[in-house]
């Protein structure tokens, strides 16, 4: 078989096929809201951090779904657990929960 | 006393009491021993490898302050009051303190008036070669009296004897009565026992009643008093003149040593640990550790007695029940790692059972050491604060933020107040709202007004936002990170410039007192702040007729101890009717940020447990002065289905000036 | 045989199903609790998607149900349950002996002061849709005074668990489009902004309502939750979301911000309800026999629903749920209610 190599340049693109279920199956089972969100972007709209830094929880919700937790990790780093997310959320998610748990399942121990 | 004493002595020469068995020794004895033997051995190796286990600092800590004369006057009054009287129960629920009160104190008598008698008496038998160990206890077994030279002294300890060992039966059979009909006493929830707890449990009901029994068998021989000689009569009565008394002793020497033998295992350990825990707590040492050091003496020095259960918010359903102190401490006890994580995340950190706890177990302050096992080394990148800072700072100080405000909305100098803390000369008061307030601009807007109202000159440091006070952080166990933040805050409002910092979150507030040491700087709760103005007379207000009641947040009033300050102000303003759990004993509203994982379905049951609390006496308005309570009972009392609740929520500055 | 009817509720789903009854030859009670007939419909000013206006729409219904009895400022007091048909005693103090109730209790709108976060009834600048209706209608309106930046909320109180609503509106979205639509025609300096969850454009035309909004207004849709509003120092309001396409946080600064306050089930409804003990589904809307086959019965033989009292609706959703009432009536009310010995095996096949 030729192998042409493609595969060397890396791919900016989001492929799902990279998406680890029991990871996210374990978060879950710590956090199930980690399944309700509907990207409102109103936690990233009131972020306290968001204020100095780039934070999105929706963002991170969406990266963990899409094989990226390093970028989740990357955007949660600089949460203060305020809490003003939990308060502004529509579906009622357990943000500050949520962050911990995405923080302690994703992070390299 | 003593003259007297002397006078009686002369007056019965011969001896009043006669060793019965001069071995002073009998089969009997055994298991009591054993059982006594284990224990001491298991308290004294514990205690030394507790002490251990300090850190050396607190440890060199906790030797000055046995020897400090303010902490020694604190530590027998705590000791006599705590682990004797149970003075915090009594306060409470007084059948229930009396319950507790007849049983140790009671027993603690029974066992200090014994070794009295033991050493006006037999002397020698205090030795504990001599079988110092067991004799008093069993002195009535071993001794006859003369009964021609019974004396007023005799009779007296006969007396007191008889009177504490009904004192301890009575507590005993309320106990009894208590496990099967608990709310009579005041408890809607009792603990569930474990093994070893009902094996300590069904002991000791039986050494009392046993310990009669042996006694009043033996009393035509020992002596006794109304007591036990009447019961004694009634044997006598019943079986005729021959009494097989051993058995009894047998018996009430077993339930002795399975009794402190099972203790280690069991919840009864709290009556010794209690008094170290005591010593430690007075002397001001804090856990670091959920389980060692410190932290071990205070959850062997939990009870278990399960007062908490009814305090707990969490617990309006039946369900939640198993996420309380009591058991989280059992747990710990256990160590059930994983349990544990899940109860120490699921509390709302009202600190309730801390405040209603006999013993001041701070269960808060454990799960916190709890949830910082698991939290506190997740990373964190806070390196944006210090360029968030150091920015912003201009050389001056408090324009900071009217500088941002200019900056970013395009807006020119002049449309920027001149509230720069720079330009007044009044007292400097820095107004800082937090994260949360932000979300309720009515508290904004109305302490916008109060200040406006009084003439107070202020500067509002997180109009454009700010950085977060670190209390939530802390909440999460997070205590590394929460330093962080909390330093950069503390730069931030030290170089304000002012003199004063007032704060509407109570969050905030706690935080602010307890962890930010700012120098030079008042940090007041607004709610204090604005009933100083009103005392002062700046602040001009009318009492209406309104009928108000005040909830009390959980950070404020048990966790910074602001209960006064919000209701002299609101007496001043109308009609201030009582919720039927007010003060410490203030159920949280539901919406908590202590609480890591209570989803929002039990928080709204907890919230509707508060309010009907506040709506007990019919008020028209609840005042509060949180915005998490704020928001919470705000949208609890539109969303409490099938029920109409026609009353208003409104901040403590709102009603101060609508 | 003339049978009685009540329909409990003057709005356009209670004055359809009155005319449509009407016509089929029924006796109709209609009462109302306000002073007005015609419900939300008499506060607004146009409608979408074609800005038809709606007085023009609340004439027609009010055309054809003339000659039914009607009763405003009137409400139930108590409905007792007789054999098969229902006594009421109404407020006015008549008692009606009805065979069959039809309640169109509607829907309230979401009271926009419960979002605190959104400054309503905190700073000037904030109003809800229906104020904005009010001022299209009277022409003035304090918090309008030439607007340069107008911002629309979507989904205020609605698709929302902290205020107590979980579902779609499902009529804000297109109200939304279209109000951006009529500020920028009577401010065509203004600058709008639309924030949205899910544009939620279904109906006929509605799709044209929004090209045309983009396209000829150049309204800027923005794809985020509004979550913060606060005040300058000037009164202008600051607002804050996501942009969530960017995926970035935004702020933006509005002399007028408009919520798109969402339908809640009507308070006097559910007191009706409560008389009838008439089961609500967790949403707090009537239950229904059976949401597809069965919409328009209740689970209580005799007690019908049409229009917002089953859930939001759009106006001509409404229309066609109270004609379908109608239908159901009378279908009732020939097949079933006259059998008087067989009165309950029919309720339980048929009902």
């Amino acid at each position: 078989m030729v192998d042409f190599g493609f595969g060397l340049v890396p791919s900016s693109r989001i492929n799902l096929d990279l998406f680890d279920k029991d990871k996210y199956e374990e978060l879950a089972a710590v956090e199930p809201d980690v399944r309700i969100c509907m990207a409102c972007g109103s936690c990233t709209a009131v972020c306290t951090a968001g204020k100095f830094s780039t934070t999105s929880l929706r963002e991170a919700i969406e990266d963990i779904k899409n094989a990226q937790p390093t970028k989740a990790l990357e955007l949660l780093k600089a949460c203060q657990l305020c809490g003003k997310c939990s308060m502004v959320c529509p579906r009622g998610i357990n943000t500050r929960h949520l962050i911990l748990s995405i923080i302690n399942t994703y992070s390299i121990k | 006393m003593t003259p007297l004493f002397h006078l009686l002595a002369a007056q019965a020469a011969d001896p009043e009491v006669i060793d019965r068995i001069p071995s002073g020794y009998s089969h009997f004895v055994i298991p009591f021993t054993i059982g006594i033997t284990f224990m001491l051995c298991w308290i004294g190796v514990g205690c030394i490898r507790l002490l251990y286990a300090i850190p050396q600092a607190d440890r060199l800590k906790f030797w000055k302050s046995l020897f400090l004369p303010k902490t020694i006057v604190k530590n027998l009054k705590d000791l006599f009051g705590d682990c004797l009287l149970h003075v915090k129960i009594w306060q409470r629920k007084p059948l229930l303190g009396y319950m507790h009160s007849a049983i140790a104190f009671g027993w603690f008598m029974l066992i200090v008036l014994g070794h009295i008698e033991v050493a006006l008496f037999v002397p020698a038998r205090l030795n504990v070669t001599r079988g110092g160990l067991f004799y008093p206890i069993f002195y009535r077994y071993f001794v006859w009296m003369n009964p021609g030279h019974t004396t007023l002294r005799g009779s007296f300890f006969f007396f007191l004897m008889d009177f504490f060992l009904l004192y301890v039966l009575s507590g005993i059979a309320l106990a009894v009565f208590k496990r099967f009909r608990s709310i009579v006493l005041g408890m809607r929830h009792t603990t569930k026992p474990s093994f070893a707890d009902r094996v300590a449990l069904y002991s000791l009901w039986m050494i009392f009643p046993l310990r009669l029994l042996a006694e009043s068998f033996t009393a035509d021989l020992s002596g006794g008093s109304f007591l036990t000689v009447g019961v004694n009569h009634f044997w006598h009565f019943l079986f005729g003149d021959k009494l097989w008394f051993t058995p009894c002793w047998w018996a009430y020497s077993i339930c002795l040593g399975l009794f402190f033998a099972a203790m280690p295992f069991s919840r009864y350990m709290h009556i010794l640990t209690e008094v170290l825990w005591i010593l430690l707590r007075n002397a001001g040492i804090q856990p670091h550790h959920p389980r060692k050091g410190v932290a071990e003496a205070e959850i062997y020095a939990c009870s278990s007695c399960g007062l908490c259960l009814d305090a707990c918010p969490m617990n309006v359903q039946k369900k939640n029940l198993k996420y309380s102190s009591v058991y989280f401490i059992r747990f710990l006890r256990r160590h059930n790692e994983k349990k544990i994580n899940a109860i120490a995340d699921k509390c709302l950190m009202c600190d309730k059972c801390h405040a209603l706890c006999p013993v001041g177990v701070d269960a808060p302050a454990l799960r916190r050491a709890q949830r910082a096992t698991v939290n506190n080394a997740l990373p964190y990148d806070y390196s944006y604060l210090a360029s968030a800072v150091s920015s912003g700072q201009p050389s001056g100080h408090g324009r900071v933020h009217s500088r941002f405000a200019a900056a970013e909305y395009g807006l020119g100098p002049a449309a920027v107040p001149e509230t720069a803390l720079t330009e007044s000369k009044s007292p400097r008061v820095l107004y800082f709202a937090g994260c949360m307030t932000h979300l309720t601009p009515r508290i904004i807007k109305s302490v916008d007004k109060v200040f406006k109202a009084a003439g107070v000159d202020y500067v509002f440091a997180d109009r454009e936002g700010g950085i977060c006070c670190g209390r939530p952080l802390m909440l999460a166990g997070r205590t590394e990170a929460a330093a962080v933040v909390i330093e950069a805050n503390k730069k931030m409002i030290e170089e304000s410039g002012c003199d004063t910092l007032v704060l509407s979150c109570p969050i905030c507030f706690k935080v602010f007192k307890e962890e930010y040491h700012l120098a030079g700087i008042k940090v007041v709760h607004y709610t204090q702040f604005i009933n100083d103005l009103i005392i002062s007379g700046r602040l001009p207000v009318q009492k209406k007729e309104q009928k108000l009641v005040y909830h009390d947040p959980c950070e404020l009033g048990r966790g910074c101890g602001v209960y006064f300050e919000p209701r002299a102000a609101l007496n001043q303003l109308g009609t201030l009717v009582k919720a039927s759990k007010e003060y410490d004993e203030s159920i949280c509203c539901g919406g908590s940020l202590g609480s890591l994982t209570l989803d929002s379905r039990d928080r709204s049951k907890i919230s509707e447990a508060s309010l009907d609390s506040l709506l007990a006496n019919d008020p028209e308005t609840i005042v509060t002065a949180c915005p998490l309570c704020l928001k919470t009972f705000s949208e609890a009392v539109s969303n409490v289905r099938g029920r109409d609740i026609n009353v208003s929520v409104k901040d403590f500055a709102e009603v101060v000036c609508p | 045989m003339k049978n009685n009817i009540l329909i409990i509720g003057g709005g356009p789903a209670g004055l359809e199903a009155s005319a449509q009854l009407q016509r089929m030859g029924y006796n109709v009670i209609l009462i109302e609790k306000s002073p007005k007939l015609g419900g939300h419909l008499a506060k607004w000013d146009r409608l979408f998607p074609d800005s038809v206006p709606a007085d023009e729409v609340l004439g027609g219904l009010l055309r054809g149900s003339e000659g039914v009895k009607c009763f405003t400022d009137t409400d139930v007091r108590a409905i007792n349950r007789l054999d098969k048909s229902y006594n009421v005693r109404l407020t006015n103090g008549i008692t009606v002996l009805s065979d069959a109730v039809l309640v169109a209790s509607g829907f309230d709108l979401f009271d926009a002061v419960k979002k605190e976060e959104y400054g309503y009834g905190i700073y000037d600048q904030v109003m809800t849709n229906a104020d904005l209706e009010a001022y299209f209608k009277t022409g003035s309106d304090r918090r309008i005074e030439n607007p340069g930046r107008i911002g629309f909320a979507h989904c205020v109180g609605s698709r929302d668990e902290k205020s107590g609503c979980r579902s779609c509106s499902k009529v804000c979205c297109a109200t939304a489009v279209k109000q951006a639509i009529e500020m920028k025609q009577a401010f065509p300096q203004a600058e709008v902004y639309c924030f949205y969850m899910d544009l939620r454009l279904f109906g006929r035309h509605y799709e044209d309502l929004y090209l045309k909004a983009q396209k000829e207004y150049g309204i800027r849709f923005i794809r985020g939750r509004l979550a913060e509003v606060s005040e300058n120092y000037d009164g202008t309001l600051q607002v804050k979301a996501e942009d969530t396409v960017a995926g970035k946080p935004l702020k933006v600064t509005l002399d007028l911000l408009v919520l798109m306050a969402g339908m809640r089930p009507s308070a006097s409804g559910k007191a009706i309800g409560d008389l009838l003990e008439m089961a609500v589904e967790e949403d707090g809307y009537f239950a229904v026999r059976s949401g597809i086959a069965a919409c328009q019965r209740s689970p209580i033989p005799g007690i019908f629903l049409a229009g917002a009292a089953t859930g939001p609706k759009t106006l001509p959703e409404t229309l066609a749920d109270a004609r379908a009432a109608a239908m159901e009536i009378d279908r009732y009310l020939t097949e079933i209610f006259p059998d008087a010995r067989n009165y309950k095996q029919l309720v339980r096949e048929r009902w």
